[in-house]
């Protein structure tokens, strides 16, 4: 089907059609602003994550490491038996937060285990390590998961942008032409049949 | 020597050559895997081990482990004088026992399955208590403490209340090791002078470490224990290291200096905490109990420190196995495993 099937030459659709590609021009700009803040938040956040998946192997390292040496000396056994009388279980809270319209799970630690009374100094040891990175590994996560949701949505920004700028928008100026020469010509119609007509009266008035 | 002690002891000095050496568990803790380190085993007198598939073959392999040790002192249990057979089932299976009754308290604490807390247990038979499935299977904490009226735990209702306090479980716990030291202590004395020697330096040693760690532990752990009890009673039991030293390591802003006042083998031995490898101090306090057993088997080759080296040398090789079993189990390199390895580094 053609571009132009449906199209009413019309003055009032023109004008329509020009309000509504001022909006659309409008709401690209907009756009764009929101990509170029998005790859900006990216690579911002790209860059922190880096750093801070380096510090976390590195604690996460010594927490295994603390926890291995828990299980050579206590036995399997007894580690497992311990680590049942801890009082309190790890108690999370994933809520939704929004940055430019992107959504992200934001997760609040409700309540940490109490490792202090119950566990060999071994493990407690080992458990004191986990949880210290516990909450690290929460906000990586957090991050993350904020960092793969801001560059999907840069992704689908930068689609609608190309498909404004590339398709729909050279499509309505393409149809806004096609309108505009379309009224042009029947104007000039118009007039060529108006001077016929005048001249056709002026001569049978003589 | 009694006709009893010198069967026990001979007994003792037989079954020696049964235990594995210090290059047999280094190639153990080197096995590629644990496929490669249970055919190594069957080499040994621990033979083909059969370990059920679906579980966790590691702990499945503890228990066969604990079983081994266990058949191992009871043959000597069996044969020895009653005084040592009695204190023996005392510093052992009492042991054990505590260990059973501390993981079924901790079992109902967190409301495990029974299937669960039974699989838990050490493999042996009930000492002070009538059966471990019962106080398993009744229905809340507070009955299996009241079910343990009548036994040499029945103190552990006083920790009750402490207990329905602050709705912890250490009371109970601490209230068990109380009740094993003084066990322990009152069967020491049922040995003859020479023979508690040995045992002595043992628990005494053993004893002092456990407090430190308890009192290293403290320094990190909430005031509130502190503040629900006065340090002697957190530590019941003390003997070279008394409860001033303790204060100090609990008050003391930089450990070291205090630490090393408290002198040889305790410094030494207490010296991974600096690095933050606290689970190398146990390493370490096997391998000088390993060590002082053997100095004490040579000084008399045909007197109880023989039954004592025995049982010492039994425990520590089956530490090592279950740690071996373990690591292997979960891919830990040999090097790591080796680290936390006593009869290797005793040779």
């Amino acid at each position: 089907m053609s571009l132009m099937s449906g199209v009413r030459p019309t003055k009032g659709y023109l004008m329509d059609l020009k309000r509504r590609i001022g909006f659309i021009e409008r709401g690209t700009e907009f756009l764009k602003l929101k990509r170029d803040h998005l790859a900006k938040e990216l690579s911002a956040s790209l860059e922190v994550l880096r750093g801070r998946r380096r510090l976390l192997l590195q604690s996460l390292q010594e927490a295994y490491r603390a926890l291995t040496a828990a299980y050579l000396s206590l036995g399997p056994t007894e580690v497992r038996s311990q680590a049942t009388s801890v009082k309190r279980k790890l108690e999370l809270e994933v809520l939704p937060r929004s940055v430019m319209g992107v959504r992200y799970p934001y997760v609040k630690i409700v309540s940490k285990p109490q490792i202090e009374a119950e566990l060999d100094i071994t493990l407690s040891h080992a458990a004191e390590r986990v949880l210290g990175i516990l909450e690290e590994m929460i906000q990586l996560a957090e991050f993350e998961a904020r960092a793969e949701r801001i560059a999907d949505e840069l992704g689908k920004t930068n689609r609608k942008v190309n498909a404004l700028e590339n398709t729909i928008i050279p499509s309505y100026r393409r149809i806004i032409k096609f309108i505009e020469d379309k009224l042009d010509e029947e104007s000039l119609e118009e007039l060529v049949r108006v001077k016929l007509i005048g001249g056709a009266l002026a001569r049978r008035r003589e | 020597m009694t006709p009893g002690l010198t069967y026990a002891v001979i007994r003792s000095h037989a079954l020696i050559g049964d235990l594995l050496t210090a290059e047999q568990i280094r190639a153990l803790a080197e096995s590629e895997s644990l496929t490669a380190f249970i055919e190594r085993l069957s080499e040994t007198p621990y033979g083909r081990i059969s370990v059920e598939a679906g579980g966790d073959v590691s702990i499945a392999m503890e228990k066969v482990f604990y079983r081994k040790f266990i058949e191992r002192m009871a043959k000597i249990v069996d044969a020895a004088p009653r005084n040592i057979a009695e204190f023996l089932q005392a510093y052992y299976y009492m042991r054990f026992e505590v260990l059973n009754l501390k993981r079924i308290l901790r079992g109902k604490f967190s409301g495990m399955l029974i299937p669960q807390i039974l699989d838990s247990l050490i493999p042996m038979e009930p000492y002070h208590v009538k059966s471990f499935e019962q106080l398993a299977e009744v229905e809340t904490l507070e009955a299996t403490v009241e079910r343990l009226g009548g036994t040499p735990y029945s103190a552990l209702t006083a920790s009750m209340e402490l207990y329905k306090k602050i709705e912890e479980l250490w009371p109970l716990e601490l209230a068990l090791n109380h009740i094993y030291a003084t066990t322990i202590l009152r069967s020491v004395e049922g040995l003859s002078y020479w023979d508690r020697t040995l045992v002595r330096w043992i628990v005494e040693f053993e004893t002092d470490i456990e407090n430190l760690l308890v009192a290293v532990k403290q320094r990190s752990a909430s005031e509130r224990i502190l503040e629900a009890h006065r340090l002697d009673e957190l530590f019941p039991v003390t003997y070279h290291v008394g409860i001033d030293k303790i204060r100090e390591v609990v008050e003391a802003r930089d450990l070291k200096p205090v630490i090393s006042e408290i002198g040889f083998p305790y410094s030494e031995i207490l010296a991974p905490l600096y690095e933050g490898d606290v689970a190398l101090i146990r390493t370490r306090l096997r391998q000088h109990i390993y060590r002082t057993a053997r100095q004490g088997r040579s000084v008399n080759d045909f007197g109880y420190n023989v039954i004592m080296a025995y049982l010492v040398f039994c425990e520590i090789e089956k530490d090592d196995l279950v740690g071996i079993a373990w690591g292997k189990a979960q891919g830990i390199p040999s090097e790591d495993i080796l680290k936390y390895l006593v009869v290797p580094h005793s040779a």
